[in-house]
């Protein structure tokens, strides 16, 4: 053991275990991560709500529909994500994406049911994944960067992986208040 | 402003270049940006008055900024050219009123645009404010200064948006021009400026009551003559200084940030001898502090000047012409290239935007871009009432208040008064 230490070395070397084998730097990053995945989730569920409404510069911003982003639909899955699009489903589809993504927005920035909202993000994830899996490598119509395979979505989606599997609504967040409940069995 | 093609291409050259670069619009503040979306459909529309000037406004309307439910014009015939105007433009039928109040009675509206005869905006917006509407007036504001205070009162207890009609403010060229030379001083100290809006004909229309027995008296038009060509009569007009002067001392007004405080003012019926009382030719001195003075005149026996506003600096010289272009000079000759040093990045094409000649949808980025996207027809009018659904929606600025509608009002009701006594007002 040297005699001094960097302060990385000071937040994170010292075993100041947190429950479950975490260290207090690794369980501030999980927690920080969950908080923002969690916002990303909430303010686009918010967002999708506010609408139709108006931009604070003063445009008008339509209701919001899941129909443009699923009949552009790419990849192996392109068919049936482009069918939905078409489909009577739409409308049940158009409440409950916002709704969804609020919901899990909400319990992820908490750490409330934070297992249901990791699992209800993966579930999000996964379908924005495979609706538009990017396979031809060339930048795409709409995407900041460019991809093949793996997206902004994929990679979100193994983050979230990563929160479920450290069950981090235990480290920080009001699942706290529920601990040694079996309100999530797999959490105990 | 009588210029050779030479001259005005010279012109319209060095204002693109001076304008080069300069953003097309005034930053918002970033907590504006910074936050979310604010939920609501477009704004539920009624307009009272569908004459010409209604129509026009009529068809300015965004869809998506506004949802025009209901129409109301003592006039039927005003109705159905209203009505044609929406069958032409593919648009839904809307419903009728003749009476305004049976309107706000019967339809669920947030804001009015109104457009009737200048003597009637005061009785008809503060009602429709302290109804709890929004309000989009057509200039002037009002008939006297007791109705603009009326309605300057009634916005402040009502808490609504009021914006008064001046759809410069909206055209892209004179934004152009108070972006890009006005608030960047190009011109210097200006001691003078010029309007004149000359034209060579009657302003007397021709029309026929809408049926037989059709009788205006009880809206207090003694005659279909009187509604139809209201503008000749002083019970309801103020004739030239509030129809088309008004438009150049509140574009006066916003250019040089100041009001005037006197005017000196001719003006008299010398062509039209038909019965008329508004005069037909009118001059006047507006005396603006710091040593600003600006004349303007209108005359319907000779249209070669047309209309502009001509701002004469120290060192330049800013000519707003027919609404439509905007010409610098530098100060030493009038069609001599300006020594301004700007960067020659938008070269060439003419400027013909004006509220005339709409269209800014996508907005360009740059005063330039804006100015030469304008030969398409009029933006200015649908910028003027998407701006007003957005002040309701976003509480975004309008940019004609009733404070500033006030001082240019003021101004020309005092013109009329100097012209009918032959004296100098003080405003």
């Amino acid at each position: 053991m040297p005699a001094t230490r960097t302060a990385v070395e000071r937040l994170d070397l010292e075993p100041v275990r947190v429950g479950y084998g975490t260290t207090r730097a690794q369980s501030v990053a999980l927690v920080v991560l969950r908080t923002a995945v969690g916002w990303h989730f909430l303010y686009e569920g918010f967002y999708k709500l506010m609408l139709p409404g108006w931009t604070r510069l003063g445009q008008p911003a339509a209701a919001w529909s899941a129909a443009g982003y699923l009949a552009v639909s790419s990849g192996p899955m392109a068919p049936l994500f482009r069918g939905l699009a078409h489909s009577s489903a739409m409308g049940f589809v158009d409440v409950a994406i916002p709704i969804g993504l609020t919901l899990v927005g909400l319990s992820l920035m908490l750490g409330l049911r934070s297992q249901w909202g990791c699992a209800g993000a993966m579930v999000f994830l996964a379908l924005f994944y495979l609706s538009a899996i990017p396979t031809t490598g060339v930048p795409q119509s709409g995407a900041e960067g460019t991809y093949m395979v793996v997206s902004k979505n994929l990679v979100e989606l193994v983050a979230v992986c990563v929160l479920f599997a450290f069950r981090t609504g235990r480290i920080a967040g009001l699942d706290l208040l529920w601990r040694g409940s079996d309100s999530w069995r797999t959490d105990r | 402003m009588i210029l050779t093609p030479e001259q005005r291409a010279t012109g319209r050259r060095n204002f693109l270049k001076a304008i080069a670069g300069t953003p097309a619009l005034a930053t918002l503040g970033a907590a504006a940006a910074m936050r979310g979306p604010v939920r609501g459909g477009p704004v539920r529309l009624g307009l009272i008055g569908a004459g010409g000037q209604g129509r026009s406004l009529l068809a300015a309307v965004n869809p998506a900024f506004a949802d025009v439910r209901a129409l109301c014009d003592i006039n039927p015939a005003s109705l159905a050219r209203a009505d044609e105007g929406l069958v032409k433009r593919k648009a839904k039928p809307i419903r009728h009123y003749v009476e305004w109040r049976d309107m706000l009675e019967h339809e669920d509206l947030e804001a009015v645009i109104v457009a009737v005869p200048l003597w009637a905006h005061a009785d008809v917006v503060v009602p429709c404010l302290e109804a709890g509407k929004h309000v989009l007036c057509e200039k002037m504001m009002a008939w006297d200064v007791a109705g603009c205070d009326r309605m300057t009162a009634a916005a402040e207890r009502s808490g609504r948006v009021i914006e008064i009609g001046y759809h410069r403010y909206y055209s892209a060229v004179y934004q152009a021009a108070y972006e890009g030379i006005l608030k960047r001083d190009l011109l210097g100290d200006v001691h003078h400026a010029r309007f004149a809006w000359h034209r060579n004909g009657n302003w007397r229309r021709a029309g026929q009551p809408p049926s037989p027995g059709y009788d205006p008296s009880r809206w207090g038009y003694p005659t279909f003559e009187h509604l139809w060509n209201w503008r000749l009569y002083t019970k309801y007009s103020k004739g030239l200084f509030a129809e088309l002067g008004s438009h150049h001392v509140n574009a006066a007004n916003w250019f040089l940030d100041s009001t005037p405080r006197a005017v000196l003012a001719s003006g008299s019926v010398d062509r039209f001898k038909d019965g008329r009382e508004a005069h037909d030719h009118v001059y006047a001195i507006f005396e603006y502090p710091n040593g600003l003075t600006a004349t303007f005149s209108s005359i319907e026996s000779n249209a070669s000047e047309q209309h502009y506003e001509a701002f004469y600096g120290t060192k330049a010289t800013l000519i707003m012409y027919n609404e439509s272009e905007a010409l610098l000079f530098d100060e030493g000759g009038s069609g001599a290239p300006t020594s301004v040093e700007v960067s020659a990045t938008a070269g060439g094409a003419a400027i013909e935007a004006s509220e005339t000649k709409p269209g800014v949808a996508p907005r360009p980025s740059t005063a330039a871009a804006a100015v030469s996207t304008g030969g398409d027809r009029s933006p200015a009018l649908e910028e003027e009432i998407s701006r007003f659904c957005a002040a309701i929606r976003v509480g975004r600025p309008v940019a004609c208040g009733p404070e500033r509608a006030r001082h240019s009002a003021r101004a020309c009701i005092a013109a009329t008064e100097a012209a009918n006594t032959h004296t100098r007002v003080t405003i």
